[in-house]
C-alpha cells in the first residue's frame, strides 16, 4: 500500500494583549505572564479556532489580529481534510459547541489542544494551557 | 465474553497471534466521549474496529482510528503502532462511506447526531471548506491560481447568489466554455465573436438548478459562519470588490470585441503598455472565476488549464473603466472608499445588468477606440463600486459633463484630458451652457451611450440589491414607467430618452423639457428648469402622459 500522505500541523500563537501583558503583568497581577495567548490550528491550509461563535475557519493568518506572533510545529498528521471535517463537525455538537465556550475552562486553547491531539497526539505547549490556571491564581490571592 | 476471561490477566491468546499478549487498556476517545477497552495488545486494527463496532452500535467500516495522527489500518497491529497500556486512541464515525449519501451516527454519545444540513454553521462551512480545499488543490498546478482560488473561494462564501450569478452569466459560460485549452489570445475573441449567443443559450440550459441551489444553501450557511468570523468579512470584503471588479472588467471588453475586432485587438494592444497597477490581480481573479464555476457545474479538473488563457485578455478590462467613468479621477478618490462600503452592501451585479451593459457596449463599439487608444489617466479604477452605486453613476455622469464643458470652454485641454486617441474632443450634455453645437451629433452618440451603459448598469445593480438601496429601487423604477411615457408621448428617440431622465434625475418633466430643448435652440444659460415656451407645452404633455 503506499504511503498515505503526510499533512504538517502548525499551531499558530497570538498574545492578544500584544505585548502589553508583558509589560504590566506584574503590575497588575503580581505575577509574570508573557502574554494572552489566543491559539489555533492550521492544517490542510486552513485555521482553525474556537471562540464565542463555535469553531470557525478562515485562512491561515486571515483573522482580524493578523498574523501570528509565533508559530509552533505540532507535527504531521495522515488526517485526511474529509475526516478531519467531520471530526470538526463532531466536535462543534459536542465539547465545541458554541454556547460552551468558557474562557477559562473550555476556551480556544482547550480547543487546539485536543486538535492537536488528535491530529498528532501531542498537546499544545504548556504554557499555553497553563495560562488560565496561572490567571486565576492571582485572582485567588485577591 | 472471550474478553472478560481475558481481563482475568489470563496469557491465552486470543486473536489467534502471538502466544504471549499482554492485556492492556485502551482508551477511545471520540469528540463525544471517551471509552476503555481491554484487549491483546498483539491483536490487530480489525479486531479493535470489531470491538469497538459492538459496543457503539456502527459498522467497521465507518470507524476510523487515529493513533498518534497516524490513521491505523486494519492489519495493523496495535503494539506495532505503539499503542500500549493506558494510551489514547481517537475515533471518528464516519457519518457516510466514501462517496455514499450521510446516514445517521450510532455512536453512544448522548447527543451527538450529525444529520449534516440540518446543523448549524461549522458543518456548512465544513463541506464548503472541504470543497474549497479540493479546489485548492486544483490549482496546484499554478501557484499563482491557488492564492486566488482560494480568495474568490471565500468570496464565494461570502456572496454567493451574486458571485454564483456573476460567473454563471452567460458571458462568463461562454469565455468558460469555448477556452478549454487554449492559450492564444486571438482565437479567444474570434471564438467569442463567432458564437457568444449560443453559448449563452447552451450554457443557460445546462445549468444544474438542483446544484446551484444547493451550492447557495451550502454558501449560505458557509457564509453566515464567514460572517462570525471576526477576521473574516474583512478579508472578504476587499476580495469581492476587487474579482467582483475585475470579472466586469474582464467582462465587457471582451463581448464588446465580439462586435468589434479591431477594437478588441486594439484592447489588447493597449493592454500590455498600459498594464496597470494590479495585473495580476485581473487574470488571476478572473481565472479562478472559471474553475471555480466549472467545479461547482460539472466537477471537472481540467478547466483549470483554460485559465491561463484569460491571462492576457482581461488585459483589456483595462479599457472598460475609460468607457464607463471617463475621466473621473477626482471622484475616484472620493468614491473609492463609499464604493467598498457600498459593495458589501450591494455584491449582486445582476447576470441580466452585466448583459445589457455589454449590449449597450456591442452597440457602441466605436466607444471602445478612443478609449482602447489610450488615456494618459488611465489606471486602475475602481469600476465596480461605480457601476454599483446608482449615486456613483449619477455623480460620474455629472463629472463626465463638466468634464465635457471643460473641454469646450478650453479646447487645448482636451487633449490633456483625454489623449490623442479620442476622436470626440468636445462633447455636450443637452443642459450645457454656452453655445458650440457643431459637435453634437457625433459626440452625443458616445455620451449617450456611456450614459446609457452606465445607467443600464446602475438600475440593474439597484434592482438586484435587495435591500440595501430602497431610494434607487424607485428611481429605476420611475425610469421605466417614464421612458414608457415619453415613448408614447411622441418622443422615439429611446438613447435620447434615456439621457434625458438621467440628466433630469428622473424628473420626467424637466426631461421633456429636456428633449424638446435639445433639438432647437441652445438651452440658455439661465437655469434649464425655468420654464422657456415650449417647456409647458412639454410640461403638459408630460402631464396629460402621467395622465394615462
Amino acid at each position: 500500500m503506499e504511503p498515505p500522505n503526510l499533512y504538517p500541523v502548525k499551531l499558530y500563537v497570538y498574545d492578544l494583549s500584544k505585548g502589553l501583558a508583558r509589560r504590566l503583568s506584574p503590575i497588575m497581577l503580581g505575577k509574570q505572564l508573557e502574554g494572552i495567548w489566543h491559539t489555533s490550528i492550521v492544517v490542510h491550509k486552513d485555521e482553525f479556532y474556537f471562540g464565542s461563535s463555535g469553531i470557525s475557519s478562515c485562512p491561515p493568518g486571515g483573522t482580524l489580529l493578523g498574523p501570528p506572533d509565533s508559530v509552533v510545529d505540532v507535527g504531521s498528521t495522515e488526517v485526511t481534510e474529509e475526516l478531519f471535517q467531520e471530526y470538526l463537525s463532531s466536535l462543534g455538537e459536542s465539547l465545541f459547541r458554541r454556547e460552551a465556550y468558557d474562557v477559562f475552562e473550555n476556551n480556544c486553547n482547550t480547543f487546539t489542544n485536543e486538535v492537536a491531539q488528535f491530529l498528532t497526539g501531542r498537546k499544545i505547549p504548556s504554557y499555553i494551557t497553563d495560562l488560565p490556571s496561572e490567571i486565576l491564581s492571582t485572582w485567588a490571592l485577591s | 465474553m472471550a474478553r472478560a476471561r481475558e481481563e482475568a490477566g489470563d496469557s491465552r491468546l486470543v486473536s489467534g497471534r502471538e502466544p504471549s499478549s499482554r492485556i492492556i487498556r485502551v482508551s477511545v476517545k471520540t469528540p463525544q466521549d471517551c471509552q476503555e477497552f481491554m484487549l491483546a495488545e498483539n491483536s490487530s486494527v480489525h479486531h479493535f474496529k470489531k470491538q469497538i463496532s459492538k459496543r457503539l452500535h456502527c459498522d467497521t467500516n465507518r470507524l476510523v482510528l487515529i493513533f498518534t495522527g497516524k490513521i491505523l489500518r486494519d492489519q495493523d497491529i496495535l503494539s506495532q503502532r505503539g499503542i500500549l497500556d493506558g494510551t489514547t486512541v481517537h475515533l471518528v464515525v464516519r457519518t457516510h462511506l466514501k462517496g455514499t449519501l450521510p446516514g445517521p451516527r450510532t455512536l453512544s454519545g448522548p447527543t451527538g447526531h450529525c444529520t449534516h444540513r440540518s446543523e448549524p454553521s461549522t458543518s456548512e462551512s465544513a463541506g464548503m471548506l472541504a470543497r474549497l480545499g479540493r479546489l485548492g488543490r486544483l490549482a496546484q498546478s499554478s501557484p499563482d491560481l491557488a492564492d486566488f482560488l482560494g480568495q474568490l473561494a471565500q468570496l464565494l462564501m461570502a456572496a454567493p447568489e451574486s458571485v454564483v450569478q456573476l460567473l454563471e452569466s452567460p458571458v462568463v459560460q461562454g469565455l468558460a466554455n469555448e477556452k478549454p485549452a487554449n492559450a492564444s489570445h486571438a482565437p479567444e475573441s474570434s471564438r467569442l465573436v463567432q458564437k457568444p449567443e449560443s453559448a449563452l443559450k447552451a450554457l443557460e440550459s445546462l445549468q444544474n438548478p438542483a446544484r446551484q441551489q444547493e451550492l447557495l444553501q451550502v454558501d449560505k450557511r458557509g457564509l453566515e459562519a464567514l460572517k462570525a468570523v471576526p477576521g473574516g468579512d474583512n478579508a472578504m470584503r476587499p476580495v469581492c470588490s476587487d474579482i467582483q471588479q475585475l470579472l466586469l472588467f474582464a467582462l465587457a471588453p471582451l463581448v464588446a470585441s465580439k462586435g468589434h475586432n479591431p477594437g478588441s485587438e486594439l484592447c489588447k494592444e493597449e493592454a500590455s503598455p498600459h498594464v496597470n497597477t494590479d495585473p495580476t490581480a485581473i487574470p488571476t481573479a478572473l481565472a479562478p472565476a472559471r474553475p471555480l464555476v466549472q467545479k461547482v457545474r460539472a466537477g471537472e479538473v481540467t478547466q483549470a488549464r483554460c485559465v491561463a488563457s484569460n491571462q492576457a485578455n482581461p488585459g483589456c478590462g483595462t479599457g472598460m473603466p475609460d468607457v464607463n467613468s471617463g475621466q473621473d479621477l477626482l471622484s475616484q478618490e472620493s468614491q473609492q472608499p463609499a464604493g467598498r462600503a457600498t459593495v458589501t452592501s450591494q455584491l449582486r451585479p445582476s447576470p441580466s445588468a452585466l448583459r445589457r451593459a455589454l449590449h449597450v457596449l456591442q452597440k457602441n463599439p466605436t466607444l471602445l477606440h478612443p478609449l482602447a487608444a489610450g488615456s494618459p489617466l488611465r489606471h486602475r479604477m475602481p469600476l465596480l463600486p461605480l457601476l454599483t452605486n446608482p449615486r456613483a453613476l449619477q455623480a460620474l455622469i455629472q463629472i463626465e459633463k463638466g468634464l465635457q464643458i471643460l473641454s469646450k470652454e478650453v479646447p487645448g485641454l482636451a487633449p490633456c484630458l483625454w489623449g490623442p486617441g479620442r476622436p470626440h474632443g468636445t462633447r455636450e450634455p443637452p443642459e450645457t451652457r454656452g453655445g458650440g453645437q457643431g459637435q453634437r451629433a457625433d459626440s452625443v452618440q458616445p455620451t449617450l451611450a456611456v450614459l446609457q451603459l452606465l445607467q443600464a448598469l446602475a438600475n440593474a445593480c439597484s434592482q438586484s440589491t435587495q435591500s440595501s438601496l430602497p431610494s434607487s429601487l424607485l428611481t429605476e423604477g420611475c425610469y421605466q414607467q417614464d421612458l414608457e411615457h415619453l415613448k408614447v408621448m411622441g418622443f422615439a428617440n429611446h438613447d435620447a430618452n434615456l439621457q434625458a431622465l438621467m440628466a433630469a434625475g428622473g424628473d420626467i418633466h424637466a426631461a421633456v423639457e429636456r428633449l424638446l430643448g435639445v433639438p432647437e435652440a441652445p438651452v440658455p444659460p439661465a437655469d434649464a428648469y425655468s420654464a422657456p415656451p415650449h417647456g409647458e407645452g412639454g410640461g403638459g404633455r408630460g402631464r396629460g402622459g402621467e395622465g394615462k
